[in-house]
């Protein structure tokens, strides 16, 4: 508990720096002064609060659907995307881009949101159709698809040249998020609460089918429910601001090695830890080449590469 | 046994490998040579020696069936009064011939020729350049071909050096000092306007994300040759521009914004509007005095060195400089 209110209290400490940092000037000094600089104040609240707030989001729901995923696929190595998902919600995106342009940005999230979701049931409708003998299937299930559902995007948007827009919006990037611009993640968080409500049920349907069903829960309803939750998660987070490379998979497993594998306690630390990633790769991206900025996704994925392949190592050493 | 039985096949198999392998090198080797002895000694006897990006050519005097590998060419001939035989390319700009679709046989994409069909057209000249510019040497083969420089530092040099060199392979020399005369003239007009009425932004906005552009970048004739005043100094001229926020375009306030629709390649508005329409850009001059101007994707960004192209562009600007002048009007 003392170490989890510790880690909160770094989170709100580069929630802080995250607040100042930006092309226009914003200080603490001049926000509390008797009389407030005006301008800082509209950046504030237009755009670096709007900010913040899509960056915890997006950590704490990607990081808690990586969670879900292995313990769903009992694989330490399946990520979010690998469902399809991600490749549905570009493909959604690019389908309203090209046919309705004039959609406003909500409009075309739920275009997105409604591709992602259809894209989900085939995944799930093709894994009942599909012996899993191995959970390995699962993913490789999920990468398949995605990989046909991405050859569409990609030929539609070669034809259209568009190829240039969907690379674009399938690289996390917080730079664009505003006001008015985010707001649809806010039901990540509903879908957080969700998961860390059904946190026991995933700890048991990570020990397998026949313990779960030996303890009278049915097993293919919380693989469901995982999925739903997770793809879910993954669409809002590709419509608003674009996949984050990487964190469904080092953030959980960084957890679980610390933890363990109950879900209702590593929840709070996924999320906690989730955050802080996105948080810090979005820092790093606004401050290397400031006053322009580097997608935090990209950032992501240099990090993310190289703690993956530490950890790669680590857990081989151990478990080998 | 089962092994002792597989080895003499396996060495079989690897001897027929290597026989075949050197059997396509042979061959390889013959076709690279073949084409080198024949076409280019006949045509240097009657024609003129071009030098353009990739080395010098050999082309017929006044070509007649002429194939057109890039937008940018096709611009500047059709402007010169050029019939070509054939382009490549899917969309065409309507400034480009309405009916391109009915007029021009189709030669492949930019990116993948169809030999067969130029082949069947016999060309006896080919013009590559910018996004072709890649199957120069495979072109090159087929007939005598021509590759145009993309659009550099010196914007409308590039422009006007493409033109004349095109000009002079088709004899057209006098028509091309006439349009580049009138090209520079008014050029010049509006860089009188500009110079004088505040600092200005170029942005592209692209699936939803915003990137600035700087002198000297592939948008660098704003600045450059139109002679707007650069309102964000230090961008350099990389050929993606520079990832920004709305907040990087409210803090460096331009008077004018200058915005490239990426995704409207089909000539019609995108999604920038509603990208570029946001609380922190309403806050700039550019917002408040209505001198945001969306460039024509087409012109800015599909088909930038073109004659007419760029032509087109200076009279957009122009125009959305004379609007909000009322006394300062731009020719």
């Amino acid at each position: 508990m003392k170490a989890f209110a510790a880690g909160l209290a770094l989170l709100v400490a580069l929630a802080g720096v995250s607040l100042l940092v930006g092309v226009s000037q914003v200080s603490w000094g001049a926000l509390f002064s008797p009389t407030p600089d005006e301008r800082a104040i509209q950046v504030l609240v237009i755009s670096r609060i709007p900010r913040l707030l899509a960056i915890l989001l997006v950590g704490t729901s990607l990081g808690v659907a990586g969670l879900i995923m292995q313990m769903v696929a009992r694989n330490r190595f399946v990520e979010p995307a690998t469902a399809g998902t991600a490749e549905s919600a570009s493909l959604g995106l690019l389908a309203a881009t090209a046919l309705a342009p004039q959609l406003p940005v909500l409009g075309k999230m739920g275009v997105a949101a409604a591709f992602a979701l259809v894209g989900t049931a085939l995944f799930l409708f093709v894994l009942q159709r599909i012996p899993l003998r191995s959970a390995l299937v699962v993913p490789l299930v999920g990468i398949v698809l995605g990989g046909i559902i991405d050859s569409v995007t990609t030929f539609f948007a070669h034809r259209l040249e568009l190829l240039q827009s969907v690379n674009a919006w399938t690289t996390g990037d917080f730079s664009t998020v505003l006001r008015g611009r985010y707001e649809l993640l806010w039901v990540t968080l509903g879908l957080t609460c969700l998961a860390y409500v059904a946190a026991d049920r995933f700890t048991v349907a990570g020990l397998g089918e026949s313990f779960t069903t030996n303890l009278g829960l049915r097993y293919s309803r919380i693989i469901a429910l995982g999925l739903v939750i997770v793809s879910l998660v993954t669409a809002l987070v590709v419509v608003t601001v674009g996949m984050i490379p990487f964190l469904g998979l080092i953030v959980p497993n960084v957890v679980s090695l610390l933890l363990g594998d109950n879900a209702r306690r590593s929840i709070p630390w996924v999320a906690l830890g989730g955050a802080g990633f996105v948080l810090v790769c979005d820092l790093v991206g606004r401050v290397v080449r400031f006053p322009y900025e580097i997608p935090g996704a990209t950032i992501a994925g240099v990090l993310g590469s190289v703690l993956f392949l530490h950890l790669m190592l680590r857990r081989d050493a151990r478990v080998g | 046994m089962n092994t002792f039985n597989k080895r003499p096949s396996s060495v079989f198999m690897s001897l027929g490998v290597v026989v075949a392998l050197g059997a396509l090198a042979v061959g390889g080797w013959r076709v690279m040579n073949g084409p080198a002895e024949g076409p280019a000694v006949p045509a240097a006897a009657r024609g003129r020696a071009v030098t353009h990006a990739q080395g010098t050519t050999v082309v017929p005097e006044a070509p007649r069936r002429v194939v057109v590998f890039d937008l940018v060419a096709l611009d500047i001939l059709q402007a010169l009064g050029v019939e070509v035989a054939g382009v490549a390319g899917d969309q065409f700009p309507h400034h480009l011939a309405p009916d391109a679709d009915a007029k021009y046989p189709r030669m492949g994409s930019l990116f993948e020729p169809d030999y067969e069909a130029i082949h069947a057209a016999k060309p006896d000249l080919i013009v590559t350049g910018g996004r072709s510019s890649a199957k120069y040497a495979q072109l090159s083969r087929l007939a005598p071909t021509v590759d145009l420089p993309m659009s550099g530092a010196n914007y409308v040099d590039t422009v006007v050096a493409n033109t004349q060199l095109l000009a002079g392979i088709f004899g057209k020399e006098e028509k091309a000092r006439e349009l580049v005369t009138a090209l520079r003239q008014s050029i010049s007009a509006l860089k009188e306007t500009t110079s004088t009425r505040g600092r200005g932004l170029v942005v592209l906005v692209t699936g939803g994300r915003l990137s600035a552009y700087g002198p000297g970048s592939r948008f660098g004739l704003i600045h450059g040759d139109f002679g707007v005043p650069v309102a964000a100094e230090g961008l350099n001229a990389s050929l993606h521009g520079e990832v920004i926020g709305s907040e990087f375009i409210r803090e460096k306030n331009p008077d004018w914004l200058f915005v490239i629709d990426r995704d409207a390649a089909m000539g019609q508005q995108g999604g920038a509007r509603q990208v570029i329409d946001n609380e922190l850009v309403r806050q700039t001059t550019a917002w408040k005095k209505g001198q945001v101007v969306y460039l024509d994707p087409m012109n800015a960004y599909l088909i930038g060195g073109g004659l007419q192209a760029v032509k087109n562009l200076r009279d957009q600007v122009a125009d959305a400089y004379a609007a909000q002048a009322g006394r300062v009007s731009g020719p």
